[in-house]
Order: C-alpha cells, then sequence, then structure tokens
C-alpha cells in the first residue's frame, strides 16, 4: 500500500491505475461492518434498494408493508457505542397511513436519476408513483393492468423521461413523467415480465426479462424488439469471433414461418448496426415456398395462425421462441461500460451476454440454488470485475470472467432479495425477507477514529 | 482403449497419452479425482459407467459430473461446447431436477439407435426409414439439444414425405420427448433410459435422506464409496460425482482423508 503511494508520488503508476488498486483491495476486504449500521423501520420484506445516482449519499429502500425510506448513507444521525458505531436512521418513511401510499407490497423504488428530487415507486396494487421527495407527496399516478414488478429510467437519458414498467401482463409500458401518460407498449412477450433495464450505452435501448425465459432487446424509436437472446447461441471467450455466415434457410426461428427464419437469420449475420436494413420485400418472396412445407407437414398448424396474417417486419420478432433460461428471468443488470448483460435465472444459473454480438459466453458461475418466485437485484463493480447475487440467504461475489466465487457474505437471517454496491465507497447494501438493510464494508484499520488513551494499559481480558 | 473414431485430427494420440498418465496418477490417488482435461474426464468416465442388467443402455455421462471432475467450470463450459459443434459428442436435457443435461458421445447414440431399430424391426413394424432420414439430417444439422415442431417437419422432408405417424414413432422408440416448458417444441432423448432416470433419482434421495440422518450430516468419503445402494442401478461413484458437482454435497479436505457433507445453502 505505502509502495504503491511512493510509486504513485514518483509518477510510476498512473491516477487511474492506482485508484483501481486501492479499490479492489479495499474490495477483498469486504465484510459485515462494524462500524456502521442502517436502522430500517420496516416491518416487511425489502424488495428494493437503490442508492442515488449522482451523489451516492441517499439510499432509497422498499419494502413489503408498502413503506419507502430514504437513508442518508454517508452521515449518521447518532452513534453508538461510545462512538465508535454510526448508526443512519431514515430521513424519512412513508407507508400505508399516507393517503397517497401503496396499499401493497413495493416491489421497486428508483430514484429519478437527474436528481434526488423525485423517485419513482411500483407497487402490487397496480400502481407506478412518482413522489416529490422533499413534500413527500405523490406527483404522478399510473395505473398498470397487472402486479408491477419492476421500474426503471434510463440513467443516460436526455431527451425523454419515460419510467419502463414490467408486470404481470405480457407487454412492457413506458410513462411518460413530462405529459403524465403512459406513451408506448412494448409487445413481444409471452408471458408477464420480472426484470426490466435500460442500457447503459444507449438511452433508447431498453433490455427486459419475463417469466417465459426471454430476454429482449427493445429499441424504443422502432417497433418490436430487436433481439431475442438464445442460450444455445454461445461464443466461447470475451471477444466474439467473426460472425460466420450461417447456411441461408437453415436457420429457423421455432414455430415461425421460414418468412421470419430468413430475416432473422439475415438480420443475425450481420451486425448490430446494421439490424434497420434488412429488407421487406424478403416476408413477399419467400411465401409460397412457406406454404408449401406447411402443407406437407403434420395436421397441426402453429398456434397463432399467423402464417395467413401479413405481419410488420418489426413485430416478426415475436415470432421468436428462444429461451435465454430454462425457466423465468428473475434479474439483470447491464455492465456500467454497457459490453455486457448478465442474467439470473430460476433455473438456478447466471449467464453473462455479449450485447453486441447477442451471444452467450458461456461464463459458468457456481450457483446453486436462487430465488424463484421474486425478482432479485444484482449488482456489479464499476470496471466490471466482480458481480455481487443474493443466493438464497447469503449474497456471493463472483469474479465475472471466471465465474469464481470471491467472496461470501452471510449475515441474512432468511433470503436476500437485493443488493447494491456503492463504488465510490466501495460499500455494499443488502436487504432481505428479514426486514433488515446490512452494510459491508472494506475492513478499517483498528487505529482510525479509536481513541487510544486510556485502552492502551488493557489486553483482551479486560472488561 | 476406446475407440478413437470420434476427433479425426492428429489430437487422439497426444490425448491417448495424456490419458494414460492421467488414468495413472488419478488412479494412484484414490480420492482426488480431478481431472486437467474435459475430454479426458469423459473418456475415463464413458469408460467407469456401471454395467446394468437388465436395460441395455450406452455410457452417457452428466453434465455436473464434469463440474466436480474439472476444476474450472467455465472450462467445460467451453469444451463441451466445441467439443459439440465439432460432432464428437451430443448434448440431452433430462427431465430430472433442474438444469440437468446428459452427454454421450455420438457414436454411442448411434449404437443406441440402431439396437431400437432392430428391436422395432423384430416386431415388424412399419415406417422405419424414418429413422435414417433422422439420422442422416436432422442429428446432422441440429446441434442444439430441441428441435421446434415445424423444423423438425421441414428438415425430415428433405427427403420424402413425412406424416404424423413417422414423429409418433419417432416419440415411441424414445428418441424425441416433449416437456413441460414449451408445447411446440421437440426434445432429443436417449432411448431405453427410462429406468435408469428413475434410479438416478431415486438414488439421489437415498444419498441425500442418508446423510441427513447422520447426526453431523457428513460421512468420510472411503467408507461412503463402499456403500451398496438399494434403489439405484448406477453406482456409488456415478451419484457422488453427480451431486458434489451439483452442489448438494461438498467435500472437505480433513487430515484424515475427504468427509462428504451436505451443503447447506
Amino acid at each position: 500500500m505505502w509502495k504503491d503511494i511512493g510509486g504513485r508520488e514518483a509518477g510510476q503508476i498512473r491516477p487511474n491505475s492506482f485508484a483501481n488498486r486501492v479499490k479492489s483491495h479495499r474490495l477483498s476486504t469486504l465484510q459485515l461492518s462494524n462500524y456502521k449500521d442502517i436502522v430500517s423501520p420496516h416491518k416487511g420484506s425489502i424488495n428494493s434498494l437503490q442508492v442515488d445516482l449522482t451523489e451516492e449519499r441517499y439510499l432509497l429502500s422498499g419494502a413489503s408493508d408498502s413503506s419507502v425510506a430514504v437513508y442518508d448513507v454517508q452521515r449518521a444521525t447518532d452513534y453508538e457505542g461510545g462512538g465508535h458505531i454510526a448508526k443512519h436512521r431514515s430521513v424519512f418513511v412513508v407507508d400505508k397511513q399516507h393517503e397517497h401510499g401503496h396499499k401493497y407490497a413495493i416491489s421497486s423504488a428508483i430514484w429519478y436519476p437527474v436528481d434526488t428530487g423525485l423517485f419513482v415507486t411500483g407497487s402490487y396494487d397496480h400502481y407506478v408513483k412518482v413522489w416529490d421527495t422533499n413534500c413527500t407527496r405523490v406527483v404522478m399516478n399510473f395505473k398498470m393492468p397487472g402486479k408491477v414488478y419492476r421500474t426503471a429510467m434510463s440513467p443516460l437519458a436526455a431527451s425523454h423521461m419515460l419510467i419502463a414498467a414490467g408486470t404481470e401482463d405480457v407487454q412492457v409500458r413506458l410513462c411518460d413523467i413530462a405529459s403524465g401518460a403512459i406513451s408506448q407498449t412494448l409487445s413481444g412477450h409471452r408471458d408477464g415480465i420480472m426484470t426490466v433495464e435500460w442500457s447503459t450505452s444507449s438511452e433508447w435501448i431498453l433490455v427486459t426479462g419475463g417469466c417465459d425465459g426471454a430476454i429482449r432487446f427493445w429499441d424504443i424509436r422502432r417497433a418490436g424488439c430487436f433481439r431475442v437472446l438464445d442460450q444455445s447461441q454461445s461464443q466461447l471467450g470475451r471477444r466474439p469471433p467473426l460472425l460466420k455466415r450461417k447456411r441461408p434457410g437453415y436457420k429457423f426461428v421455432r414455430n415461425g414461418p421460414l418468412v421470419a427464419s430468413m430475416m432473422v437469420s439475415i438480420s443475425k449475420s450481420l451486425s448490430a448496426g446494421q439490424n434497420s436494413s434488412v429488407k421487406p420485400r424478403a416476408p413477399q418472396k419467400r411465401s409460397a415456398n412457406g406454404n408449401g412445407v406447411r402443407q406437407s407437414s403434420v395436421g397441426r398448424i402453429p398456434a397463432k395462425g399467423s402464417v395467413r396474417q401479413r405481419l410488420h417486419p418489426g413485430m416478426l420478432s415475436s415470432q421468436d421462441r428462444a429461451t435465454a433460461h430454462y425457466g423465468a428471468v428473475t434479474g439483470l443488470k447491464v455492465t456500467e461500460d454497457g459490453m455486457y448483460l448478465l442474467s439470473a435465472g430460476s433455473d438456478s444459473r447466471i449467464r453473462l451476454w455479449d450485447v453486441e454480438s447477442g451471444r452467450n459466453t458461456l461464463v459458468n458461475f457456481e450457483t446453486v440454488r436462487l430465488q424463484t418466485s421474486k425478482p432479485i437485484q444484482l449488482a456489479t463493480t464499476q470496471d466490471p470485475a466482480v458481480v455481487f447475487v443474493p443466493c438464497m440467504t447469503a449474497v456471493k461475489a463472483f469474479d465475472i470472467w471466471s465465474g469464481k466465487t470471491c467472496l461470501t457474505f452471510r449475515g441474512h437471517y432468511e433470503h436476500v432479495n437485493c443488493c447494491c454496491f456503492s463504488s465510490q465507497d466501495q460499500e455494499l447494501y443488502t436487504g432481505g425477507n428479514d426486514r433488515q438493510i446490512l452494510v459491508w464494508c472494506p475492513s478499517r484499520l483498528i487505529s482510525d477514529g479509536v481513541d487510544a488513551g486510556p485502552m492502551q494499559d488493557q489486553d483482551n481480558w479486560s472488561d | 482403449m476406446k475407440n478413437d473414431t470420434n476427433s479425426d485430427s492428429s489430437k487422439p494420440k497426444k490425448r491417448r497419452r495424456d490419458e494414460e498418465i492421467e488414468a495413472e496418477s488419478s488412479s494412484s490417488d484414490q480420492e482426488n479425482l480431478t481431472f486437467s482435461d474435459t475430454l479426458v474426464a469423459l473418456r475415463i468416465m464413458r469408460a467407469q459407467f456401471p454395467h446394468i442388467d437388465k436395460v441395455s443402455i450406452r455410457p452417457f455421462i452428466l453434465q455436473s459430473q464434469l463440474y466436480s471432475s474439472v476444476n474450472d467450470r467455465t472450462q467445460v463450459d467451453r469444451e463441451l461446447e466445441s467439443l459439440r459443434r465439432e460432432r464428437v459428442l451430443r448434448v440431452f436435457k433430462l427431465n430430472t431436477g433442474q438444469d440437468d443435461h446428459a452427454i454421450m458421445f455420438l457414436d454411442d447414440y448411434l449404437n443406441q439407435i440402431e439396437c431400437v431399430v432392430k428391436r422395432m424391426e423384430e416386431k415388424k413394424q412399419v415406417n422405419l426409414e424414418v429413422f435414417e432420414w433422422f439420422q442422416t439430417h436432422v442429428l446432422d444439422s441440429k446441434l442444439e439439444p430441441s428441435v421446434g415442431h415445424e423444423e423438425l417437419c421441414s428438415l425430415l422432408s428433405i427427403v420424402g414425405k413425412v406424416k404424423d405417424e413417422h414423429i409418433s414413432l419417432l416419440i415411441n422408440a424414445g428418441i424425441l420427448t416433449r416437456q413441460l416448458i414449451d408445447p411446440d417444441m421437440y426434445w432429443f432423448a436417449i432411448p431405453n433410459i427410462g429406468s435408469v432416470l428413475k434410479g438416478l433419482s431415486q438414488g439421489r434421495k437415498e444419498i441425500i435422506s442418508f446423510l441427513n440422518r447422520r447426526k453431523y450430516k457428513e460421512m468420510m468419503l472411503a467408507l461412503l464409496e463402499k456403500k451398496h445402494l438399494r434403489f439405484s442401478p448406477l453406482d456409488m461413484r456415478f451419484h457422488l460425482r453427480d451431486l458434489i458437482g451439483s452442489g448438494h454435497l461438498k467435500t472437505i479436505h480433513t487430515p484424515t482423508g475427504l468427509v462428504v457433507q451436505i451443503s447447506k445453502d
């Protein structure tokens, strides 16, 4: 450590690499904090945690008893234990008694990405509410057709203020704060949508994971999704090899007409940026061939009878039934550099996808069991080196590239639902069904902040 | 040794030498069964597949067994993927529990299909040409564990007219099955494997319940290996590798040897 500082002083180590070394060293010593504690006023399991994106100072938590609380994680409200333990109580709490509060469990609470003046909550009572933080009032209300599982706002958005809401309904809805209405619906999933995330590289790209096991990429400026991730499409390693041109006509979309397959194979063999250039004329050319095959087949007709109607070219992706997991997709996280996507599924697998090529990188994360009924929140460090995953009652930290477990955090008494990593302070906040929010900090040197005077003469057995 | 017609590069010779060295080092170290290479692990486990009396089944390996035998799981996944693409082996999704996959070498699988076809010929079944069509067209081009209904029909109809009876024949033979995940998708399966799979799940339950009943939920590996399973035709070593690889059991190194314990969480 001192050697590194000397090296930095002499100019041998660059500032970024010095900062990264310190950060990764602190990360490797993460443990249950013995000097910091967050006092949670919730009486139900904690479903969502988020630290605000601007200052990383305020932590927002949403719980199953319809309560939302905000804590200041940098300034303690009071001290205990002779001044050694900092207690962080909530700055304010909103619960069922609030005149416009939620009635059932809150599944997702997120900050407005630009500043902490607003926050958005989504709940099982079918509402998405936008709150003003300073007055603690509901500013806007959006009614959804089903239980809201996740809400998300884009951290990069400069030209829109859309809240993406994933519900039990098969359509993703985009709620606009500027106009107060639901501005768009995205259809393509075949079952409810458990997780929604915005891309960290483009303000227009949304990634959603559904209970049908599919992960879809949507560009909200166009109709339909432009990519569906398929777990059997894989690449070995980080950098994708040159995409081999598939034999035309042999890559079929399951149960879709041959029409869709040609388009999908064309679009998959081109690079991602050129997806918009797929010609709409391909369907008409191939339709004769498609019908011919259908007559010779067994008397089973595809469920939607889609051969008869001509679909909009953007909607053909709804025929694509590729799955990313053998169960529901319960957690999604896009890494901060926008290049990789992590997905957790109810088949207890975590997969790492290369966003640009849309392929499974086949990194195997050693998970035994993951929670299947509730969505879980994953967290990654900034230079994506470590991913934190809530696995039942423990939180495990995996190395992203090799999939090995680096650290295991056992402290909760019941299942852990959400975790949030603050990269500024290298602290991990986890919340679970045992109504506690635990803080995991790098271990502090004993001499920091301890009054060394009267303690020096004592040894371990003294009172 | 086993027939090495799987890979047609010069690799078999090098691998055979590696294999012998590995076999010696691993047999001397009877408890620590870890291998460096996935293909080596697959071959050795194939050779160690237990002989089952009533069912004629070619050796298969479970994916969880590979995870317990090779240290790096990501390497296992990637090597399996490249072996699958080279058509050395096939991966099948089983319906016993979460995420269970069985791996079988391609010629073993083709032999298994031959046995089934012969038995059907003896029973004077008709429409047996569908098996040939299946082998030449479907197996060659579909390397994934599942195939959609439309796709299957179009691949089979390259040769001749495909009818309902053909597909029913494939399902009756046990080569294709349906699973609860998707009603319109067929999954490739190993024929005649039903009783073995039942034995697999019963054997797993037996071992887990046996260890759960013990005071500290653990036992020395050397003693555990000698136990005989009542409900499963597969041997103890097969089950232990599978359970350790899937994470239900974990091994701890102690001064007196390896101890197998039920893993919490």
